[in-house]
């Protein structure tokens, strides 16, 4: 292995990783800036995408669920990954509807802690019912064949490298995100609704007296957001096992990737997400490294790293990276 | 048939009753003002008409065009042809200027407005009539409208309205602030719209400069209709208007 060999694959690992986070973070940055609501359920709509995908591309035996009691001990379509891709987002997307109209409408105008304790408890919810359902096994995703295999990689033409490999789905994850964060980028910054949106974060009745009716927007937002949550928990559950707990547990990462970036900012999110990723990725295949008599096992502090670029970065920028100054969410 | 009537509208501030049977008619093609002291009632009455909430109207009805909009939300009322100025530049300061004039076009896209009723039969001034009227806008179109001066918020806000298609047009005191120039500039575009058939609800503190423009005018005085007339009668009755107005 060369260290240029070493460096890309540590870039693609990076930005894949970067990847499921900046999906996450995007909708839950976006409706917290826009629509000033907090949603500690949006790890849920992660968790309902990731089983619901993983219901869709294998089949799966049901251990401790109540479903096996019921006479399903198996369950799922087999349909492969490709399908779960498509079919997962406009499911995530009107669960997002569901969401925003009896969840987070009647909470827009109550104080962040209320937010917090109901979106919360819907997470919480979530969790138990896919524990009670299915159980509280974890399950691992096949990596699609369709999209297994690997790209050689020898370095830059005439530099002669021992060639590493590197996974084309890992390849494929960075691809779709990006698309997905152009199209919504777009979205907002460039059409009539993303224009009505931001007017309504300022002043939603000045919004109405022109004749615009701001809950239509305000819940497609919602249900990109979702859906881009849905996405992630797709082409993100390959990556790690899933269990009812993943929700929480990627909840932490999402948000400080919203903080890192800016709440409020699409760019911010994609930036805070890839910083995120890399300094993840980097620590955990550091390893080993040691110095003289000293040697440090880095893979533990992953964790700790992320909560320390979020560290740094709050105390040179409190409004994060890409944040204008003026969000107060 | 008047283009917008109250017809003795009791409004409400949660249990503060501000109007008090208020009774008005707009007629279809006029600069009707609404005029009377601080505190007397005209921006809670133009926000009854306009579906703005609060206050609450709680009982009298609000026809406009034969249909009874008292009940109806702010932006279904908004569409069928009533555009409402506020007081204090109601800007969105996070946009640029281009784009607050541009949001008074967005009621045209249909996946807006799809599935409500729309009616308006006068189309809104072109952007370039409004560049032309407010060269300083013109100069300033990419600018965010937060770091606008307070006067071209001001013009914003009624370069937005102008823009916007609309039948009945109601200012709430649309000279706030403005030098003398540009509340010509303003005076010389609402006549210019109510000639081409847009009916005008103006209210101003500055009575003298609304009766000057005004076909014809009330005047409230703790949320009662006290006077009723053309602004011809209003110059000449000196009584109410050292009484209610001041001046
Ligand atoms: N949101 C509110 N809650 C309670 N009372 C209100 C509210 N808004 C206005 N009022 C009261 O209603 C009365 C009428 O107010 P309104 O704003 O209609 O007056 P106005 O004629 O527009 O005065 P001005 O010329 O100062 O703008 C006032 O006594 C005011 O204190
Ligand atoms: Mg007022």
């Amino acid at each position: 292995m060369s260290l240029v060999g070493e460096l890309v694959v540590l870039l693609v690992n990076g930005l894949q990783t970067g990847a499921i986070y900046v999906l996450l973070a995007i909708g839950l940055s976006i409706i917290l800036g826009t629509l000033k609501f907090v949603n500690f359920a949006h790890g849920a709509l992660y968790v309902v995408g990731a089983y619901i995908g993983l219901l869709i591309t294998q089949q799966i035996s049901i251990a401790n669920g109540q479903l096996a009691e019921w006479g399903f001990p198996t369950l799922g379509l087999g349909w492969g990954f490709i399908a779960a891709l498509v079919i997962v987002p406009p499911i995530v997307f009107v669960v997002g509807l569901a969401m925003e109209r009896f969840v987070a409408r009647p909470f827009y105008d109550r104080p962040d802690t209320d937010q917090i304790l109901v979106t919360f408890g819907l997470a919480i919810v979530v969790q138990e019912l896919i524990h009670a359902l299915i159980g509280p096994r974890s399950y691992t995703y096949d990596i699609p064949s369709e999209i297994a295999g690997g790209i050689p990689f020898s370095g830059p033409v005439g530099v002669p490298l021992s060639a590493v490999t590197i996974d084309v789905w890992r390849v494929w994850v960075i691809a779709i995100t990006a698309t997905l964060v152009i199209a919504v980028y777009a979205i907002v910054e460039y059409t009539d609704f993303g224009l009505v949106v931001k007017a309504g974060t300022r002043d939603p009745e000045m919004v109405r007296l022109l004749g615009i009716r701001i809950t239509r927007p305000y819940l497609v937002m919602f249900g990109i957001g979702a859906g881009l949550a849905g996405v992630a928990g797709v082409v993100g559950a390959p990556l790690s096992n899933i269990n009812p707990e993943i929700g929480m547990t990627i909840l932490v990462p999402a948000f400080l990737t919203v903080v890192i970036g800016g709440v409020g900012s699409i760019r911010g999110a994609v930036l805070g997400g890839t910083l995120i990723g890399m300094v993840q990725v980097t620590l955990i295949s550091l390893g080993t490294v040691s110095l003289g008599s000293l040697s440090i096992n880095f893979t533990p502090w992953a964790q700790v790293g992320i909560y320390a670029l979020a560290v740094v970065v709050l105390l040179t920028r409190p409004q994060g990276l890409l944040g204008s100054e003026e969000v107060t969410a | 048939m008047s283009l917008l009537e109250l017809d003795a509208v009791d409004s409400y501030y949660g249990q503060s009753h501000i109007l008090r049977d208020v009774s008005m008619r707009v007629e279809e093609g006029e600069i009707c003002a609404l005029l009377g002291r601080n505190g007397a009632g005209k921006t809670t009455t133009l926000r009854s008409i306009a579906g703005a909430r609060p206050p609450e109207v709680r009982t009298g009805r609000i026809t406009y065009k034969d249909r009874d909009i008292t009940d109806m939300e702010t932006e279904d009322i908004s569409v069928l042809g009533i555009s409402h100025v506020p007081e204090e530049r109601r800007v969105f300061a996070n946009l640029t200027v281009e784009e607050n004039l541009h949001l008074a076009d967005v009621v045209k896209n249909r996946s807006n407005t799809w599935g409500r009723d729309l009616d308006f039969e006068h189309e809104g001034q072109s952007i370039e009539q409004i560049l032309e009227d407010f060269p300083r806008l013109s100069e300033r179109q990419q600018q965010m409208a937060g770091t606008l001066s307070g006067g071209e918020q001001q013009m914003l806000a009624i370069a937005r309205a102008l823009k916007q298609s609309t039948d009945l047009l109601m200012l709430d005191e649309p000279y706030e602030g403005l030098a003398p120039q540009i509340i010509e500039t303003v005076e010389g575009a609402i006549e210019r719209i109510r000639d081409e058939g847009t009916t005008v609800l103006l209210v101003e503190q500055n009575a003298v400069a609304a009766m000057k423009i005004a076909d014809r005018c009330y005047v409230i005085d703790q949320g009662s209709v006290v006077f009723e007339g053309p602004a011809e009668e209003l110059r000449n009755d000196e009584e109410t208007r050292e009484r209610y107005l001041g001046v």
